[in-house]
């Protein structure tokens, strides 16, 4: 019996260490462009600045807009896919990809697009149409 | 007025659960059959409650009672019966409901089915989770807590210190949000209620687990308990499926698994009941394993209950794209997690000294071995995904603001688990129906390996499978389908009634065949020049204007409208244009793609469509929103959508100019003349915009299309070409003088080009310079031909993806058929 369990827990440690050590590396942490700029693959959680250019080019192939990110710092992002269903409605956008020369190359997107209208002015919009 | 009464009866039938709940717990310590009962009377009456609240709210859906803030939220005045109907548990606290509703059915079972000594405890069980989920809608204001979040508050109670409610309490909105376009698909529609039958069937092994916990008679519990653990399985497997189905064919990533944290929730409770079963069935045939099916009935509830905490409380807000609005159930949610952990883990422990163990351990060449092997394989699977979905609460242990893990970390660790999980079943199925030694086993196993190999090697060669890891991956995949179908047909001849298990043992080896062809093999379709521009990008020889290497590949190809182009070296596609339509969708475009294989088979058609997403849509801000196309196959599929298209670009044009204040327009934009005069002679080619005329030569007019008294009636020859395209039209358009009543006029009827909105007239000739005049009207200098973007992927065998699932579900049938109708046997013999 002894040996028995010595051997299931030694397995079992290993497979959880294992597993916890890969977890680990497949993770990684949310930063701002500054500090996406020294770092190989980030992800960037951000708004999209509207105010500034954007759109599909069709020339280059890549979708391209300016994003502002938690920290303030706004970079241009470009996104060698269509412009995303949702991009516009999304609240957040999570870039994953890399920095180079101040323009972030995302090869990832996530939209953020969760209650449909939690935001009142929302219907607010829908109220001052009406009357 | 109905809302009142909504609010009520919840908080009748929360008051329900928590008085049925102390009469099963006093039925089941005093074992009093007429207390037993009065709590079957009160889970009755439990049940009315929640049924006459749902009425309520359907109520309210149904005739647009926009003040309640759930259903301005999800429904509009233009909305189907059906979906309006659905928009009952299309919100987190419809969901809840519709979940309770079916924990209520499934109580009606287990007072209907369930046998002493295990009755009063399991019905305790029941009520404790539905007083838990109860809680989640009640919506009561204690001052110093809010309990639930009741579907049936009004937007002022919603959010009342918005301006407009400020102004008007009473503010109704005239008309709701509406459902979410992506949402209105019938798949959508059976997928949450089968879901939450899942979810319900499976708190029955887990009352099951505690009431034998509580008994302390740890043989029995598992026949009543095992069918309805398949049937929850079942049920689970099938939400899997719609779900899968559904983001296939309506969203645009492309496939039909992404190991979202939503996606998971549903597939780890299936893979911990699943490995229950496994451990129920060794219980049942051999008397062994009462610890492990005792902890995987209890960990399968857990981990529902686990995985709807991850999904409603907000935790997972920035990793899931659907996760759910979080509604402040924070605290509720962790308290349901916590007691049922506690109590089900708790207990386990408590007890576990006392549970039988076997005397001898298992050989490993054994059924209780091999099949204990699968439940384990299973578990551990299981344990892998929850780890990588609980990134936002394990991570920390890491980094400070952990991301979800990398897909890869969900592949690398599936793979080899699913390898020797397929290994396992067929040995497992040899040894469940059969004892072995290890020579008689071998000796079975020389046909099937045998007919494997074959098929394994020729998957890899016609497939140009170059990967080793992918080798033995589709010989273990192969070999679980060939080595379960021997046995499947051997005991076909014996007893037809037993094949379940063979049957989702080739179906789970047909779904990892599909799943590496269609997820590994899948190849996008392009044009030659995109395919040579990556192959380009591949090589490090593509840079971008900073002198960065291009990485990232261009999955998309461009077609003009007419212009064939050669994808793939396969077919010859050519896009033939749009229709615009109302139905289903206003303002929904629906493109025609026409695919001729070159190798001479039969043309089709695709027609993906773009619609604009109402509910998401403003006045100065279209959402556009995509329909893939899916060309079913027996052997491929074809995926496509339009990513981009000149109709929708133009459009979100003409909404900026209108969107720029006070507009001010930059000389010549609006300026341009739509009428252009150009002088053209015999031969000659004359350039205006983007597009050329060439005067060829007259030619003469039919006496039939001329006015009478024609003294001149001629045509010209022209071609106008569309130079950036090279699309070109022959014109002939017609120039007459004719003489009525003694004056001379002349005739030109302008001859249209439909397709560029441009006619062309005849006005005109110059003898003297042997030159003609035409006067073009619509000549647009900014003109560019339709155009649309394409993404587009053809996945092999998804196919058998779907049959794999299939077969799953069939074998889960036929088992609870055969397990159901012992236990009902059973039980007559006993009465």
């Amino acid at each position: 019996m002894k040996p028995k369990i010595i051997v299931g827990v030694l397995a079992i440690v290993f497979f959880t260490s294992l597993l916890m050590y890969n977890f680990g590396n497949s993770i990684s942490t949310y930063v701002n462009f500054e500090e996406a700029s020294v770092r190989s693959t980030s992800h960037v959680i951000g708004t999209w600045e509207s105010s500034l250019d954007h759109g599909f080019s069709r020339e280059a192939m890549q979708f391209s807009f300016h994003m502002k990110d938690q920290d303030g710092n706004v970079r241009r992002v470009v996104y060698p896919r269509p412009k995303p269903n949702n991009f516009e409605q999304a609240t957040q956008l999570v870039v994953i990809g890399e920095m180079r020369n101040n323009t972030f190359h995302a090869s990832e997107m996530l939209m953020k697009c969760p209650s449909k209208y939690n935001d009142p002015s929302e219907l607010e919009l829908l109220n001052t149409a009406e009357s | 007025m109905v809302s009142t009464f909504g609010n009520l009866f919840l908080s009748g039938a929360f008051v329900a659960s928590l008085v049925a709940m102390a009469f099963y717990a006093w039925a089941a310590v005093s074992e009093n059959k007429s207390i037993e009962r009065i709590g079957n009377w009160v889970w009755g009456l439990k049940g009315l409650l929640v049924f006459a609240s749902s009425a309520a709210l359907i109520y309210l859906l149904m005739t647009h009672q926009f003040q309640y803030y759930y259903v301005w939220n999800y429904t509009s005045l233009d909305l189907e019966t059906k979906y309006l109907f659905s928009a009952f548990y299309g919100g987190q606290e419809g969901s809840f409901m519709l979940w309770i509703f079916c924990g209520f059915i499934v109580g009606l079972g287990l007072i209907a089915w369930t046998r002493k000594p295990y009755k009063a405890p399991v019905m305790f069980v029941m009520a404790l989770t539905q007083f838990f989920l109860l809680s989640m809608v009640v919506g009561w204001d204690l001052n110093f807590t809010q309990i639930g979040a009741t579907p049936f508050r009004t937007i002022a109670q919603e959010m009342p210190n918005a301006p407009f409610i400020q102004a008007n309490p009473n503010f109704v909105p005239a008309d709701g949000t509406g459902l979410n376009d992506l949402l209105k698909s019938p798949w959508m529609m059976i997928h949450p209620p089968i879901i939450f039958v899942g979810f319900a069937m499976m708190t029955v092994p887990f009352a099951f687990a505690i009431a034998s916990l509580w008994t302390k008679t740890y043989h029995e519990w598992i026949r009543p308990a095992l069918p309805w653990t398949l049937a929850a399985n079942l049920s689970l497997l099938t939400a899997i499926f719609l779900g899968g189905y559904w983001a296939y064919e309506t969203l645009s990533f492309g496939g039909y698994w992404a190991w979202d944290p939503v996606e998971n929730a549903s597939l780890v409770p299936w893979l911990i009941g699943t490995a229950g079963i496994h451990a129920m069935i060794i219980q049942r045939k051999s008397s062994r394993a009462h610890k492990a099916s005792l902890f995987f009935a209890i960990l399968a509830y857990v981990t529902i209950v686990y995985q709807t905490f991850l999904t409603r409380s907000g935790v997972l807000a920035d990793q899931s794209v659907h996760s759910f609005v979080d509604l402040g159930l924070y605290g509720q949610l962790l308290t349901f997690i916590l007691v049922m952990t506690f109590m089900g883990i708790g207990f386990y422990l408590y007890r576990y000294r006392e549970l039988p163990s076997p005397d001898k351990e298992s050989k490993f060449l054994s059924r209780e071995f091999m099949t204990f092997t699968g439940s384990m394989l299973l578990f551990i699977l299981g344990f892998v995904i929850i780890i990588g979905t609980s990134s936002p609460i394990i991570g920390r242990l890491f980094v400070a603001n952990p991301t979800p893990p990398e897909i890869q970390f969900y592949n690398d660790w599936s793979m080899p688990i699913a390898i020797i999980m397929a290994l396992a079943t067929v040995i497992g199925q040899f040894l469940f129906w059969q004892k072995h030694t290890w020579e008689s086993l071998a000796g079975k196993l020389i046909m099937p390996l045998l007919i494997t190999s074959v098929a394994a090697v020729l998957t890899i060669v016609i497939g140009d499978v170059r990967n080793l890891y992918y080798m033995i991956y589709i010989f273990a995949a192969w070999f679980t389908v060939i080595g379960n179908s021997t046995v499947m047909f051997s005991l076909l001849r014996k007893n037809p009634g037993m094949v379940g298990g063979t049957v989702t043992h080739i179906g789970f080896g047909a779904l990892l065949l599909g799943i590496i062809a269609s997820s590994v093999y899948t190849e996008p379709l392009l044009d030659q020049r995109t395919a040579n521009y990556n192959a380009r990008i591949a090589a490090g020889d593509v840079f971008d204007e900073e002198g960065f290497p291009v990485t990232q590949r261009v999955e998309m190809f461009e077609l003009e409208i007419d212009r064939p182009k050669l994808i793939n070296n396969r077919y010859m596609v050519t896009y033939q244009g749009f229709d615009l339509t109302d139905s289903p969708r206003p303002g929904q475009q629906n493109y025609i793609l026409k695919f001729e294989p070159i190798d001479g088979s039969s043309p089709f058609y695709m027609s993906p469509e773009v619609y604009p997403m109402l509910t998401t849509s403003s006045r100065d801000n279209i959402e556009w929103s995509v329909d893939p196309f899916v060309r079913t196959g027996l052997t491929s599929d074809i995926y496509l959508y339009v990513a981009g298209s000149r109709y929708v670009e133009r459009r979100n044009q003409e909404l900026q100019r209108q969107n720029r204040p006070g507009s001010i327009i930059p000389v010549g934009e609006t300026d341009v003349p739509d009428v252009q005069n150009i002088e053209i002679k015999m031969g000659e080619t004359i350039d205006a915009g983007p597009f050329s005329f060439t005067f060829r030569n007259f030619i003469p007019a039919r006496e039939d299309a001329l006015p009478e008294n024609t003294q001149i009636g001629i045509r010209a020859l022209i071609i106008v070409e569309h130079q950036p395209t090279g699309n070109a039209f022959e014109v002939e358009p017609l120039f007459a003088v004719y003489t009525d009543e003694g004056r001379s006029f002349t005739y030109s009827p302008p001859l249209e080009i439909d397709r560029w909105d441009m006619n062309i007239m005849f006005t005109r000739i110059h003898p003297e310079s042997d030159s003609i005049e035409l006067t073009v009207h619509g000549l647009d200098e900014d003109f560019e031909e339709d155009w649309i973007l394409v993404v587009a992927e053809k996945k092999p065998f998804v196919s058998v993806v779907w049959l794999g699932t299939f077969l799953l579900m069939a074998g889960f049938s036929i088992s609870i058929f055969r397990h159901w109708k012992r236990e009902k046997d059973t039980q007559e013999s006993r009465d």
